[in-house]
């Protein structure tokens, strides 16, 4: 098989996890195939790719120019199409979040190209097989691609970035950067405290009547901010006045599949959990080791929530700060 | 209180919000003829009067509103269905043309005991050869497409919540609004009713509907008994054992002062229907058609097929089981008809009535056809319908079995007795009428109530509802009217007949959870009125 | 203003999914089909965007099979103007040669805006509005929550990780629709009715080859059965262990 190109994604200079995640798919497959794996980071003034070889890659390209410091669509799809016809390459990763969703379907469309896009595993099988899934997580595709060159956008967490003693050899500027583009990213704001809807939110956290007071939710608001999540409430605490309906989960409420579901203080009556059994990660946090929720949790904590809310809140936002 | 009457708490009516006597909107939509509900009777109505004008060279507006948000999610049946009205429709179609899954071709009636089934021999009323299982719903989708190739229009996601009138003629139906939130204040999406002025109505709102009831209201239009109901609770499974036979039985888990009886029927050897339908009219405050289906499945009968099938879907749904002696004595008005279980054309001993109501609708299509030809609607002319219908198999199917169901107000063996002796005398002997109470008229006490442990083959009623696809927006606002003030034991029995977990008791009073509603009408008949709510509301019925 | 919205017919998102016997699609039968979610945004934004500007023509272009006829006629209830029909005989799991034969007939129609979901709640490709952007060699803004367009100019703004970009543009462009953008209307009873008199064109074209081949659509393996991860406090590390580790989702 041939080389693969994977497109690293950085932020303020710095190559983000996911770019590690896709280095880590890219090395599977070219190991696989027999390949090699080259990076291809795009940025401002300047970029830290060094030590990428310890993460898989064997060559990391550097393409930087001031304009190209935030994403724009149409500059770095044109320099990842340069940088892909300029190897001889069998697949080109690039990571499934809001820039690579944008980019990858234009890069596929310029080379001509297939796109497997949110893909959660890649396989050698005398060709590049990859399974993603479809119909809302309820079932998976498995394709085999039939063309020389596909591009494959690699879901977040799919792939566990590598450690290996290996250095890499780095290349810099060698494609054309700083083309003019007509749609600009002029900056990225903040978001706005503007609540998450919490059918819409990839990971909920839901609070009930364990938390005993309307004034304990914002141990729920903590730890829903901190992991960028959208916060639910049980029927009681609804009824109780002590969170709007908007955030009710359930049956009487909404339903919701987020990727992980976090029930603080929730016994798990049956209405409440046909409007949450569906998310893919449930982790229930409550002091009753038999309440019903531990029945459809994947990870449980018994205890009180009012000592393990905050240590989890202030141990996610470490984690995300690195 | 130990014992009280249902009646004595139920709110009346309300003919002031269902008879609208203003002049329709100046925006109105004209149309000739407007069916209001598209199951079979109002959908082969429609394709009737079109297949009536097309062969006339004529072109006329046909409408039909549905509540469901698409067709066939508020239709639930068992179903054998009865080819009859299908072959008259679709002269040109073959039984294999037409939407039913598969031919019965066994069938078995049991009396239950707790462990033990007893064959009976199936009574003649109840013999199925030559008729088919099928899915309401998939049924209602295949009606559904013929009229739009006929040119009908099809309205799904609008309910209708109130007949325009002038005098006592109507005019047509005013639609409900959508996009109010709970306190009834509009969202930014709000739209407005819409008033569809027709030269003819047809109403054809199924089971308990709320404007044919205000209709007959409004015009004194009573039976000789009053109407009573059945309560059906469905369920679906696909099975891991195939199932080969239509079964149908009685007794356990029912008291013995309850009437009704259970049914299994399978859509494909491994796809079937199992079902629990109880008459209303029992004396009992905590007996629950859901927790009795979940106790049913329990019995060594049904077990073996369940066991280690899934269960996919769930619904409930009242039947009309007054019949003949509960018929209004005319289903026809100024501008007006009522067809198929919104008129009560259901034959309880042979459990059907889908073929009825197609019937209905298709004579009521004729003489409608001939009122738009002679530009005369009124009610003398309309009253054709009610003739064919009396000079058909339907008035005779009623007739002949017209106290059957009435010999069961005294319980389960002195009714099966007397109902067998009219089976065999085509309803000679006690031929006389049976006076029957209203269900809400019928004195409840404490008891019927079973106790289920939850198993791999029971199922909540919330978790029911969730499998009846109920997506109903929660800020709508409550469409269910309760009387002020319901005593505890009252708002009990309401808990019980609900199957879908809408009412409960809280503290000494009455909880209402309205969007869990799936629209089976079972208080609307014995307690909390039911009204027209947000199109797309209620259950979402794939193929019950 | 010109504006042509691309839509979908999806499966509704409530649906239980099941394989049909060749384990490469789903089974249709009984499966309800409705307009994708996300195209009802860019439907209504479209509809905006034209009574803004006070005059105009929201035109709705689908591929897909005869039955994708009743979604073009939803979007058209809702108030869009007519619809195209690029009818197919098969679905395309590789989005390009969807995005061609739509690049195709948006080609030379002078649209201002051409308007998308931000991806189907289908295949989840998330793909086929940049693709048609590359195609049509116009600018693109995926995935947008909140649009301002005027004087030939636009400035969208959409949400990525830890933010949200602004993003200024030129027209003609190409704009996919997130939810937040608006509240889709509903269709009105007349809406409804003149959807069926509004014009419906059926062009039949033939999908490029695609450079994906189905080998497999299958159901998620059963859930795992849980554990509880300790006790108290002490507790936290092994969770984000495991959420990290072994379900990967953080």
């Amino acid at each position: 098989m041939s080389n693969i190109l994977v497109v690293l994604e950085q932020r303020d200079g710095k190559i983000k996890r996911v770019g590690h995640e896709a280095l880590a798919a890219a090395r599977g497959l070219a190991d696989a195939g027999g390949g090699e794996v080259h990076g291809l980071v795009i940025g401002g003034g300047s970029v830290e790719a060094d030590g990428l070889g310890a993460f898989g890659a064997d060559r990391v390209t550097v393409s930087t120019d001031d304009s190209s410091e935030l994403y724009q669509s149409e500059p770095y799809a044109a320099t990842v199409a340069d940088a892909a016809q300029m190897g001889d390459y069998a697949a080109l990763l690039i990571s499934a979040t809001a820039l690579g969703r944008d980019l990858a379907p234009r890069v596929a469309a310029k080379l001509d190209c297939p796109l497997a896009a949110d893909v959660t595993e890649l396989s050698y099988d005398s060709g590049i097989v990859v399974k993603r899934p479809a119909y809302s997580g309820k079932a998976t595709y498995t394709l085999r691609v039939t063309s020389p060159l596909v591009v494959i956008s690699v879901r977040p967490n799919a792939y566990a970035p590598l450690q290996s003693d290996q250095a890499g050899t780095i290349g810099e500027g060698s494609v054309t950067a700083g083309r003019e583009g007509r749609a600009v990213t002029k900056e990225i704001k903040q978001p706005e405290r503007a609540a998450l809807d919490v059918t819409e939110a990839s990971i909920v956290v839901a609070g009930g009547r364990g938390l005993k007071d309307a004034e304990h939710f914002a141990l729920v608001e903590g730890l829903a901010e901190a992991l960028g999540a959208a916060v639910g409430a049980s029927r009681a605490v609804v009824d109780a006045g002590w969170r709007p309906h908007s955030e009710q989960v359930g049956q009487t409420g909404k339903t919701v599949s987020p990727g992980l579901y976090i029930a603080v203080g929730i016994s798990g009556a049956v209405q409440h959990l046909a409007g949450m059994r569906t998310a893919k990660v449930i982790v229930a946090i409550n002091k009753d080791a038999d309440a019903p929720i531990f029945k459809v949790a994947d990870y449980g904590i018994v205890g009180d929530l009012f000592e393990i809310i905050p240590r989890l809140t202030d141990e996610i936002r470490a984690l995300k700060e690195n | 209180m130990s014992r009280f009457v249902p009646a004595d708490f139920q709110p009346r009516l309300p003919l002031d919000r269902l008879i609208l006597s203003e002049p329709p909107e100046e925006e109105r939509i004209e149309m000739d003829v407007l069916f209001v509900g598209a199951g079979p009777a109002g959908l082969a109505g429609a394709i009737e009067l079109a297949k009536l004008v097309k062969a006339d060279n004529g072109e006329i507006s046909i409408g039909v509103l549905e509540k469901a948000s698409a067709l066939g999610e508020h239709n639930l049946s068992g179903a054998v269905v009865n080819p009859r009205a299908f072959r008259e429709l679709f002269p040109d179609l073959g039984d294999a043309d037409f939407p039913f899954s598969t031919p019965v071709t066994q069938e078995g009636l049991y009396l239950l005991s707790a462990t033990g089934a007893r064959r009976l021999p199936t009574p003649p009323t109840m013999k199925n050869h030559g008729n088919f299982i099928g899915s309401i719903c998939e049924i209602v989708r295949w009606l559904g497409a013929k009229a739009e190739d006929l040119g009908v229009d099809i309205f799904p996601g609008f309910p209708a919540e109130g007949l325009l009138t002038e005098g006592d003629k109507v005019l047509g139906v005013r639609t409900v609004a959508t996009g109010l939130d709970r306190d009834g204040s509009e969202l930014s999406n709000y739209m407005p009713p819409a008033d569809i002025t027709a030269r003819v109505t047809a109403l054809a709102e199924g089971t308990r509907g709320p404007l044919s009831q205000a209709y007959c209201e409004w015009q004194g239009l009573h039976g000789k008994n009053p109407q009573i109901f059945a309560l059906g609770v469905k369920e679906l499974w696909e099975l891991e054992r195939p199932l080969d036979r239509v079964i149908h039985t009685m007794g356990w888990p029912l008291p013995n002062d309850a009437f009704g009886g259970s049914f299994m029927y399978p859509l494909e050897p491994k796809v079937a229907a199992l079902g629990l339908v109880v008459g209303l009219d029992h004396p009992h405050r905590s007996l629950d058609v859901h927790e009795l289906l979940q106790q049913l499945k329990m019995h060594p009968l049904f077990r073996k097929y369940l066991e280690g099938g899934e269960l996919v879907e769930w619904g409930a749904k009242t039947i009309p089981e007054g019949w003949f002696y509960a018929l209004p004595p005319r289903r026809t008005g100024d501008g007006v008809v009522i067809l198929g279980d919104a008129a009560g054309f259901v034959d309880v001993p042979s459990l059907k009535g889908i073929h009825y109501a197609m019937q209905s609708g298709m004579y009521a299509a004729r003489a409608i056809f001939d009122g738009l030809k002679a530009n005369d609607t009124s009610a003398a002319t309309l009253s054709a319908y009610d003739r064919m219908v009396n000079e058909s198999y339907i008035r005779d199917d009623l007739y002949r079995t017209r106290n059957i169901r009435p010999a069961f107000k005294d319980g389960f063996y002195k009714g099966s007795i007397k109902a067998g002796l009219m089976t065999v005398t085509g309803g000679r002997v006690f031929g006389k009428r049976i006076t029957m109470h209203a269900d809400a008229d019928m004195a409840r006490g404490s008891g019927g109530g079973v106790e289920v442990t939850p198993g791999a083959l029971t199922v909540s009623k919330v978790d029911a509802v969730f499998k009846s696809a109920n997506a109903t927006r929660d800020n709508i606002p409550s469409h269910l009217i309760a009387a002020d003030d319901v005593p505890a034991d009252v708002a009990e029995f309401y808990s019980h007949v609900c199957p879908a977990g809408v009412y409960e008791v809280s503290g000494d009073g009455l909880r209402i959870n309205a969007p869990n509603c799936i629209d089976c009408k079972a208080t609307d008949v014995v307690g909390p009125r039911w009204m027209p709510r947000e199109g797309g509301s209620g259950p979402a019925y794939k193929r019950m | 203003m010109k504006l042509a919205v691309c839509i979908k017919r999806t499966p509704d998102t409530e649906t239980r999914i099941k394989i049909a016997g060749d384990g490469k699609r789903i089974d249709e039968a009984g499966v309800k089909f409705v307009l994708n979610t996300y195209d009802e945004y860019a439907v209504e934004e479209a509809l905006q965007l034209k009574e803004r500007a006070g005059s105009g023509e929201v035109v709705v272009v689908t591929v897909g099979t005869e039955a994708s006829q009743e979604t073009i006629r939803t979007a058209l209830a809702m108030g869009a103007d007519r619809g195209v029909l690029l009818k197919v005989d098969g679905a395309s799991i590789d989005p390009l040669p969807v995005a061609k034969a739509l690049a195709d007939e948006l080609r030379g129609g002078e649209y201002d805006v051409v308007l998308f979901g931000k991806l189907a709640i289908d295949d989840y490709s998330h793909a086929t509005g940049p693709m048609v952007a590359e195609l049509l060699g116009v600018p693109c803004v995926s995935a947008v929550a909140k649009l301002e367009i005027a004087d030939g100019k636009g400035t969208a703004e959409r949400e990525i990780e830890g933010g949200v970009e602004v993003v200024e543009f030129s027209l003609p462009a190409v704009i996919t629709a997130d939810k937040g953008l608006n509240e889709p209307r509903y269709p009105a009873l007349r809406g409804i009715m003149m959807a069926k008199k509004k014009p419906l064109e059926v062009k039949d074209v033939a999908l490029a080859d695609g450079g994906l081949e189905i080998v497999e659509l299958a159901l998620p393996p059963e859930r795992q059965e849980g554990r509880i991860v300790g006790e108290g406090a002490d507790a936290v590390p092994a969770l984000i262990d495991a959420l990290r580790n072994e379900a990967k989702v953080l």
